[in-house]
């Protein structure tokens, strides 16, 4: 980038491809690319981006049929002013949690879109983030890092790693582009850490114990026909050794078996993939895909700071991949030392602020296992043994259990990466226990039954005026978003 | 519900049409699309905005005409008063067929007794037909010349979502969403060499039209005001008590 006197280089290695499976983002995505200034339109039209509403989990709790909750992106109504909670459980208990607190558990159930095609770019009538085809993303954001934002893109590879003796690193040698040196390295090199890890040392901190999935078969199955209803929910369905993961985009579909090596084979697994996808796609191919659950144990080190896979990686239950890089990103431009004095006092901040939120996520991921009814399979069972469950995940649960999650209490973080509201979703979409007494709710009970009108209110006007996804998606092929 | 047939001088020779406005024939609407060439006559009548068309969110130019649904407020004015009527409204059940006129005559407006006939007995145009030509003739280029400003103004960042809100005098609030104007602040901000092009592409006349039409908004609520008002009086006289004599 050219303002301010910076500049910033992407070397990229043209010979390493992406991984690309990463197909499911969180709602930040959409002030990080506005902010950016990309058009949604083309990023709908060039991504196969589609709608994402939220997760859809199935079989979790007892593996039964009618098995299933969402944990939807939109929050409680009211969220901010009273926690629904306790008047859910006190008037409604039998009742879905989500359809209790908001339309969006509805609209993923008719397969309708977030917005209108009269909504403008990046604005939504319930709030929405994308699955999309990184395979393309990844280049539509290289074109514009380039083209729009001054971004110098050199195709080479590191071979060699140059440092001065307080080991800052001033350059690194690629044989297409000689040596390049810079003030301050993002190490974006994937899982191979380059910067953080084989040059600066940086040991890698594994969770294997916590989240026990560490493998991972992808699959794309196509349509049966080209306007086959999309949804825009990604559905999660629990297997015996794992998850499989199942997201709309307009062209194809994206199946995934995430599952644990240590509880089965990948036979067995490849066998669970097909049987989740169905006899007409016998031959689809299943890429398979090594999952090391766990970060760095520094994320900013000297004048290095890694960013991505470098950083670390977790199962994509929750789509928590793409949406750190943003934090880190959007983080790093806001803290950028003026200096290499001061480097060190935000590189410290920067260390906690992300090592607070790996901690969180972990847990969060944690979350949706723990609650689990499930005894069919080792897999499941040893999931809820308390030596796998991170301590301050069973102080939580216990706090819980007389204080439901809400707005105020516990998640103080600036920019807390799940907010309570989607501690709340998961905890009782899967039946978790929280006493309601009669003191929660006495005073509160006409704002609650306004929301609670609300709701009604908004869930029917919703239902009765967005389109369906594929729907949607081609009119903005044909007609595009406007700006405002 | 609809019978397009291209517009024929032996067919049609006796045919009559209604070529006034009336909320009969579904002109009691409060927004009508309207063309960058009829701004200078739009601006001393109506408000003059920017809305999406529903089903494919693209912009228009409107001239607005009513708050309500199904508020026309210059109906009236239209039979009594020569006032200018939007090109879209003069139309009438007339479509453009190519460079020719077609006409539905499933339209109520068509066969209308005592409405105007379209052609002599010699076959030519009678005036009122002729007038519909001409209305054609501006029309057709015109909507694409307007989409072509509003293309514009899109790319400056011109354009922003206005609230239009009227209190009325019998307390309540009327107010029209999904409208937009000219962002003033942006086009203070605008480079000089845009402010040029505008010029010279005879825009920047337009925007200030269209800035300046906003004023229309305060006429139209006192008219709207005198009708609630003659409302209330008409309810206040079916009700009073008969005159004791």
């Amino acid at each position: 980038m050219k303002a301010g006197g910076l500049s910033v280089t992407l070397i990229e290695s043209p010979d390493i491809k992406i991984i690309g499976v990463g197909e499911g983002t969180w709602p930040t995505m959409r002030a990080s690319l506005e902010g950016m200034g990309v058009s949604e339109t083309a990023l709908f039209r060039e991504c196969d981006a589609a709608f994402k509403q939220g997760g859809k989990f199935a079989g979790w709790t007892t593996g039964a049929a009618d098995d299933a909750y969402y944990h939807p992106l939109m929050l409680p109504q009211g969220f901010s002013q009273l926690n629904l909670v306790p008047h859910w459980m006190q008037e409604a208990r039998s009742r879905s949690f989500c359809d209790f607190v908001t339309p969006q558990g509805k609209l993923c159930d008719d397969g309708l879109a977030p917005k209108l095609i009269t909504s403008p770019e990046y604005r939504a009538l319930a709030n929405y983030s994308y699955h999309l085809d990184a395979g393309k993303f990844a280049p539509f954001l290289a074109t514009h890092c380039t083209q729009k934002l001054g971004v110098r893109h050199v195709l080479a590879d590191v071979v060699q790693v140059n440092q001065s003796e307080s080991g800052d690193i001033e350059s690194v040698l690629t044989p297409q582009a000689g040596e390049i040196s810079g003030d301050l390295f993002i190490d974006c090199s994937g899982f191979s850490a380059l910067l953080i890890g084989k040059t600066l040392g940086i040991g890698f901190k594994d969770c294997g114990d916590i989240l026990f999935c560490d493998t991972a078969l992808a699959a794309q199955v196509p349509y049966a026909t080209p306007d086959e209803p999309m949804a825009s929910q990604t559905l999660s369905t629990a297997q015996e050794a794992g998850w499989i993961w199942d997201i709309c985009l307009p062209t194809r579909r994206g199946v995934g078996y995430v599952y644990s090596s240590r509880h089965s084979s990948e036979e067995a697994a490849r066998e669970t993939l097909q049987r989740y996808i169905g006899p007409q796609h016998r031959d689809l191919p299943a890429r398979k895909i090594p999952i090391r659950s766990g970060h760095r144990q520094t994320f900013w080190k000297n004048n290095c700071i890694a960013v991505g896979l470098a950083g670390g990686f977790l199962e994509p239950l929750e789509s928590s991949a793409i949406v750190l890089v943003e934090l880190s990103a959007k983080l790093i431009a806001e803290q950028l030392p003026a200096n290499r004095e001061i480097m060190d006092i935000v590189a410290r901040r920067f260390n906690d602020v992300t090592m607070y939120r790996w901690g969180r996520i972990i847990d969060f991921l944690k979350l949706h296992y723990v609650l689990t009814r499930r005894t069919d399979t080792a897999f499941w069972r040893e999931n809820v043994d308390p030596a796998s469950i991170p301590e301050r995940l069973q102080e939580l649960l216990k706090l819980w259990k007389y204080h439901p999650p809400w707005f105020f209490d516990e998640f103080d973080r600036l920019e807390e990466v799940f907010p309570a509201a989607s501690y709340q979703y998961v905890l009782y979409g899967m039946g978790f226990e929280s006493e309601a007494r009669p003191q929660d709710t006495i005073d509160t009970e006409l704002l609650a039954a306004r929301l609670r009108q609300e709701n009604e209110r908004q869930t029917f006007e919703l239902r009765s005026r967005l389109p369906r996804n594929r729907e949607l998606l081609n009119k903005i092929y044909e007609y595009g978003l406007q700006p405002v | 519900m609809t019978q397009i047939v291209p517009l024929n001088k032996t067919t049609h020779r006796s045919l009559k049409v209604d070529g006034r406005s009336s909320a009969a024939y579904g002109d009691n609407r409060r927004f009508v699309q309207v063309i960058v060439k009829e701004f200078p006559q739009l601006l001393v009548h109506y408000p003059i905005l920017f809305s999406k068309d529903p089903k494919t969110g693209q912009f228009y130019c409107g001239a607005m005409l009513g708050f309500d649904e199904d508020e026309n407020l210059f109906l009236e004015e239209w039979a009594d008063r020569d006032v200018y009527r939007p090109l879209m409204l003069q139309r009438g059940p007339f479509y453009a067929n190519g460079p020719d006129l077609a006409i539905d005559l499933d339209d109520p407006r068509v066969g209308v007794e005592g409405g105007k006939t379209l052609f002599t007995d010699q076959g030519e145009p009678t005036r009122y037909l002729q007038s519909i030509i001409w209305a054609f003739q501006d029309l057709s280029p015109g909507v694409e010349m307007t989409k072509l400003f509003i293309e514009r103004l899109l790319e400056l960042k011109l354009i922003e979502p206005v609230d239009v809100e009227v209190e009325c005098d019998d307390g309540t609030i009327r107010r029209c969403i999904g409208l937009y104007t000219i962002n003033q602040d942006e086009l203070m901000r605008l480079p000089d060499a845009a402010v040029v092009e505008l010029f010279r592409r005879g825009y920047l006349r337009l925007i200030h039209h269209m800035i300046a039409s906003l004023k229309q908004v305060q006429v139209m609520a006192r008219k709207k005001n005198s009708r609630l008002l003659k409302a209330t009086e008409a309810l206040a006289r079916t009700h009073a008590p008969a005159a004791i004599g």
